[in-house]
């Protein structure tokens, strides 16, 4: 078995990581290098809860082949706050009561960052649709979208 | 268990690859349906090329409109002179999917998946298929209508060509849901009308209503000569109904998605009646 030696931007940091050929970016995250934000939900491109961003791009990590990452930059939730400095987002999700199991958090939330990066001013209807591929099974989508709405006011209002 | 990934920086290095390896080499597009059989381990190939790198992306013009086959969905969804190709881009899976999907793969999605092939059949669209030693480039009907074993292993998609859309369009359509799910049906139409309001050219196009992407032909044909009114779109409605050969799969049984075909047909016209 050839492995073969990735390496990119995790997080603004160069990482290098030996893998075998066909290993998916999530699994590299979560089981070689142990950023377990990023989570494993359908595998099929269905539920958005491996959400990362590839050069600022959202991207499906479960879909990607890790290959594909050598040269470019990822960032995944970890790379966004942390517990003690959290990002807007996060912290609009903890307010607001956007988490109740959390699994879909951390995708609905890298989801987020690709939309506000990009239009930092979008209406209700524009994050609903950035959110149309990350599937939440029990909090509901009304205190996400209220989540993200309120980062955007406090954008405006900055 | 041993795998080789082979990442080609250009056409002519994949068309080698290919050419090495032919039957056995599993080829990807934007991996957004081959990654999803890998994680289920639905099979486990020797020998993987990914086309990401080889160049194939970019919408060039000139004269006609050409689409590399690994063009995003994102990049199609921007396509403003293609409305109805735009859209139905647009209303595949969710932004992250979209960034990595290729229109290219998308042709190569079975049904109900798929959603591509009905704008494109709707807007005339060609493909350009290259080997090693040849290229050529054929209707998409007829690509659609071969056997999907016979591209990949011999040839690859290299691009989509259009001709200048006329007329008006309309595209429509139905999931289970508003978004993120594939297709129970959906409907495609152009329309040009001459300049005593009746259609002197159409184009309808139905995806998930049989085993490819087709052209409802008779429907069409029905509505040449006539105007767009209400007895002429429920006679072209019932007639791809007719030309219809669903399947039941988890979304919708064939009895309800031939029900829908006929609905949709009638809605997308009604969309152009004006």
């Amino acid at each position: 078995m050839e492995s073969i030696t990735i390496t990119f931007k995790l997080n603004g940091k160069t990482t290098a990581v030996a893998v075998e050929p066909l290993t998916s970016l999530r699994s590299v995250l979560r089981e070689h290098l142990h950023f377990h934000a990023t989570k494993a939900g359908c595998g099929q491109g269905g539920c958005g809860s491996c959400t990362v961003l590839v050069n600022g791009e959202s991207v499906l990590s479960c879909l990607m082949l890790a290959a594909l990452a050598d040269g470019q930059e990822v960032t995944t939730l970890e790379g966004i706050g942390t517990p003690q400095h959290m990002h807007p987002l996060q912290a609009a999700f903890f307010d607001k009561f956007a988490a109740q199991c959390g699994y879909c958090s951390p995708g609905m939330i890298m989801a987020a960052k690709a939309l506000l990066d990009k239009n930092p001013h979008p209406t209700r209807a524009e994050i609903a649709e950035a959110l149309a591929g990350n599937l939440c099974r029990c909090t509901g989508y009304v205190a996400i979208l209220d989540a993200i709405e309120a980062v955007v006011t406090q954008m405006q209002e900055a | 268990m041993s795998a080789e990934l082979f990442i080609p920086r250009s056409l002519d290095e994949a068309l080698g690859v290919l050419q090495t390896y032919g039957s056995g080499l599993l080829v990807m597009g934007g991996g957004t349906m081959m990654m999803a059989h890998l994680n289920e381990g639905v099979f486990f190939p020797k020998k993987v090329m990914s086309l990401a790198r080889a160049g194939l992306s970019g919408i060039y013009r000139n004269g006609h409109t050409q689409i590399g086959a690994t063009t995003s969905l994102s990049k199609v969804s921007q396509l403003g002179d293609f409305p109805i190709l735009a859209d139905a881009a647009y209303q595949i899976g969710g932004p992250a999917l979209r960034n990595m999907g290729t229109i290219g793969g998308n042709l190569y999605m079975p049904q109900p998946a798929g959603d591509m092939a009905v704008p494109l059949l709707t807007y005339d669209a060609h493909v350009e298929l290259a080997s090693a030693s040849n290229s050529r480039t054929i209707p998409l009907e007829a690509f659609l209508a071969e056997p999907r074993s016979r591209h990949g292993t011999q040839e690859l998609l290299v691009a989509i060509h259009l001709p200048n859309p006329t007329g008006r369009t309309a595209y429509l359509k139905l999931g289970r849901r508003e978004a993120n799910t594939p297709s129970v049906v959906t409907v495609g139409a152009r329309v040009v009308l001459d300049g005593q309001g009746q259609v002197s050219d159409v184009r309808i196009a139905l995806g998930a209503a049989g085993s490819i992407a087709f052209r409802a032909k008779s429907a069409e044909a029905a509505l040449v000569g006539q105007a767009l009114n209400t007895n002429s779109i429920a006679d072209a409605a019932q007639l791809a109904m007719e030309e219809s050969d669903p399947f039941t799969d988890a979304l919708a049984t064939a009895w309800y998605r031939r029900r829908m075909v006929g609905v949709f047909v009638k809605r997308t016209l009604e969309q152009l009646v004006k």
